[in-house]
């Protein structure tokens, strides 16, 4: 049997202690302009292919490109959309990191791929499938300001109309593994059936049966969800067991012919998890659904970690879930 | 608590703490991490950067003077290095491309010496005017800190809550008036509200002196009014940066202490113009009195530059200049 090892999407941007950090450097060295854009995408290749270096040494399966060109799952595709604007700062979820909420100052519409040229990158310098993220409709609404719509079920399905035509893109560029990040969903039980039709706009516009959806949820538990949340259009259900312990009735709920994407290693904070106790946790999950029904995972993106910490914890992971997979047999 | 009154007319100007390093001492900062000077002369350095600040503080005529943590990394890195059982770990993002060094917890944490008193004395022996001692609060320290050794969350919490109590009765015996013990990251989680209530009320129960906390960036729709329980004399809150939105949960239920009332915002190089600080100013005196209000930027200012914060504060006080003369 193989288990599966996966990221949820952002790893460390700063190299080892003692490493030139290059992509910040160009980043100040832009701001004097002193250095150009194109300098600025070279560094960012460069991170990225370190950042897909990493996961593919420590052993993970499917990895992501780190999400090294950006600063939160928001702004690289506010960005791209018309009728958005940046706004000021705001507190990612419970986490000291901080967002700039995308302000709708008009009708949405998409202005061209934000994600696509980043994932035939990744995926060149990958030799692993590559992951690409996007943000849910219902999270991405949450977390930004409507003074267009009125309502927030407009607002929410203008976005997924948008998030639709990347996905659409994406998918034709190759994307085989579309993860769909819905955290705000957690604390918003009354936008489930919202949500379900929003990521239907979404998944309506895949036309591969190879093309995998996974929701991923994250910093909390999904019980105001409940089984519901299997309602929603994906194929892999991700739930962070670490912020949420009370997940794992939910996912032993998980329906036949759905996978789940379990978050077993803690990715905000740097004390390294038993192997003994993950090994044990991972093979009695891959024993309940099946091995090629799981997936195993750090609880959210790794970038609230310093760099060495993430990958000692990628290469826990990774081990886990080996020493369960020869457990198994 | 009782809350401690003061006299006065109010609008009172101050700062929240942090002020922009000059060129100098960034470049000595580095230099000394590189071991090219001695501590002794990043010191110097450091002094002559607060004496620049108290002495722009008392031209603008500021009311309550900070010496601007020109010797601080940032606030909670500051005092995870001089705790036993606190280490200064890795690099961490904070937003774009800000980072920062996450604290480890890696023991028991206590205090073998005053963290903040001997800069507090010498910012107080270059002014008249009263300077704020400056602590980070214990719910932050950890929120902003891994943690390897303590069972939970709450345990890290309530025994820094002694290590800042020690710190601010120490300050408070070197004449400190102003005590603030920040906690931006209060209203970051509402379920652990009832525990930064707690453990600011082990810290502030044997002070005296008038008390303040800062918080910010968080879910401030949720937090209050609870928030209003929080064992100080003085909320600071930044209000610029949401176009005063904030004011409008006072409607239903009052302001009832002293309040710290942001008025620039401290992430953007634009300047806002005196008269837009002025209507501000004015929209926050429908929901508190004047003699309960000071006015200051949303936050630290030390992400501007010199230029930019001094046009900042020099803007804030002409405001108050304005309104104070239609009070």
């Amino acid at each position: 049997m193989t288990i599966t090892t996966t990221v949820i999407g952002s790893y460390p941007k700063p190299p080892d202690e003692g490493q030139p950090f290059v992509v910040r450097k160009t980043l100040h060295g832009l701001e004097r302009k002193e250095k150009t854009e194109q300098d600025l995408a070279r560094a960012q290749d460069e991170l990225v292919r370190t950042i897909i270096g990493e996961q593919e040494a420590a052993g993970i399966g499917i990895v992501t490109d780190g999400h090294g060109r950006w600063d939160d799952i928001l702004t690289p595709f506010a960005k791209h959309i018309t009728g958005f604007e940046i706004g000021g700062l705001l507190r990612w979820f419970d986490n000291n990191v901080y967002y700039r909420r995308p302000v709708c100052v008009g009708s949405l519409e998409w202005g061209g791929p934000s994600s696509v040229d980043a994932f035939l990158f990744a995926q060149t310098v990958a030799s692993r499938p590559v992951k690409t993220v996007l943000p849910g409709p219902v999270t991405f609404a949450r977390l930004s300001v409507d003074e267009h719509y009125g309502t927030h079920e407009e607002f929410v399905l203008a976005i997924a109309r948008v998030l639709a035509q990347e996905a659409f893109e994406l998918e034709a560029a190759g994307a085989r593994y579309l993860q769909i990040d819905e955290p705000a969903l957690l604390d918003a039980p009354e936008d489930l059936s919202l949500a379900k039709k929003a990521l239907e706009l979404i998944t309506d516009e895949l036309n591969s049966e190879e093309t995998e959806v996974t929701l991923a949820t994250y910093f909390g538990d999904a019980k105001r969800l409940g089984a519901d949340i299997y309602d929603l259009p994906a194929e892999v259900f991700g739930f962070d067991l670490v912020s949420g312990p009370e997940n794992r009735a939910i996912i032993d709920s998980l329906p036949d012919g759905k996978k789940v994407q379990v978050g077993l290693v803690d990715a905000r904070n740097t004390k390294l998890e038993d192997l003994g106790e993950l090994a044990h946790d991972i093979g009695s999950l891959a024993e309940t659904f099946g091995a090629d029904r799981v997936r195993v995972a750090p609880s959210s993106g790794l970038e609230f970690l310093p760099r060495e910490k993430a990958r000692a914890k990628l290469a826990r992971l990774a081990q886990a879930a080996q020493r369960a997979e020869t457990n198994g047999r | 608590m009782t809350t401690k009154e003061l006299d006065g007319p109010g609008l009172w100007t101050t700062s929240v703490g942090s002020f922009p390093k000059p060129d100098y001492i960034k470049k000595a900062r580095s230099q000394f991490a590189r071991k090219e000077i001695s501590r002794e002369d990043l010191l110097d350095l450091e002094r002559r950067a607060t004496r620049e600040w108290i002495e722009f503080q008392t031209s603008i005529d500021t009311d309550l003077v900070v010496d601007g943590e020109m010797y601080r990394g940032d606030m909670v890195a500051f005092f995870a290095e001089e705790l036993p059982g606190l280490e200064i770990g890795g690099l961490v993002r904070s937003y774009g491309n800000r980072y920062y060094r996450k604290p480890i917890a890696t023991g028991p944490v206590g205090r073998d010496h005053a963290v903040t008193v001997d800069w507090w004395r010498y910012a107080q022996s270059l002014t008249e005017r009263p300077v704020k001692g400056m602590l980070t609060g214990p719910y932050t320290i950890c929120d902003w800190s891994f943690n390897e050794h303590y069972a939970t969350r709450r345990d890290l919490v309530l025994d820094l809550a002694k290590v800042i109590r020690d710190e601010a009765l120490d300050l408070e015996r070197a004449g400190a008036k102003f005590i603030q013990i920040d906690e931006p990251a209060a209203s970051t989680r509402m379920d652990e509200l009832d525990l930064v209530i707690e453990s600011m009320a082990i810290v502030t129960e044997p002070l005296s002196a008038h008390t303040i906390t800062h918080i910010c960036y968080g879910d401030f729709h949720n937090a209050y009014p609870k928030m209003l329980d929080i064992p100080v004399d003085q909320i600071d809150l930044e209000f610029a940066n949401s176009d005063y939105s904030l004011l409008e949960e006072f409607s239903d239920d009052p302001f009832t202490k002293y309040i710290g009332f942001g008025v620039v915002d401290v992430h953007t190089h634009d300047q806002e113009s005196v008269e837009a600080i002025a209507e501000g100013i004015r929209r926050g005196l429908k929901h508190i009195p004047a003699n309960r209000m000071f006015v200051d930027p949303d936050c630290g200012l030390k992400t501007r530059t010199v230029e930019e914060a001094k046009t900042k504060l020099t803007n804030i006080k002409k405001a108050v200049d304005v309104v104070r003369a239609e009070l």
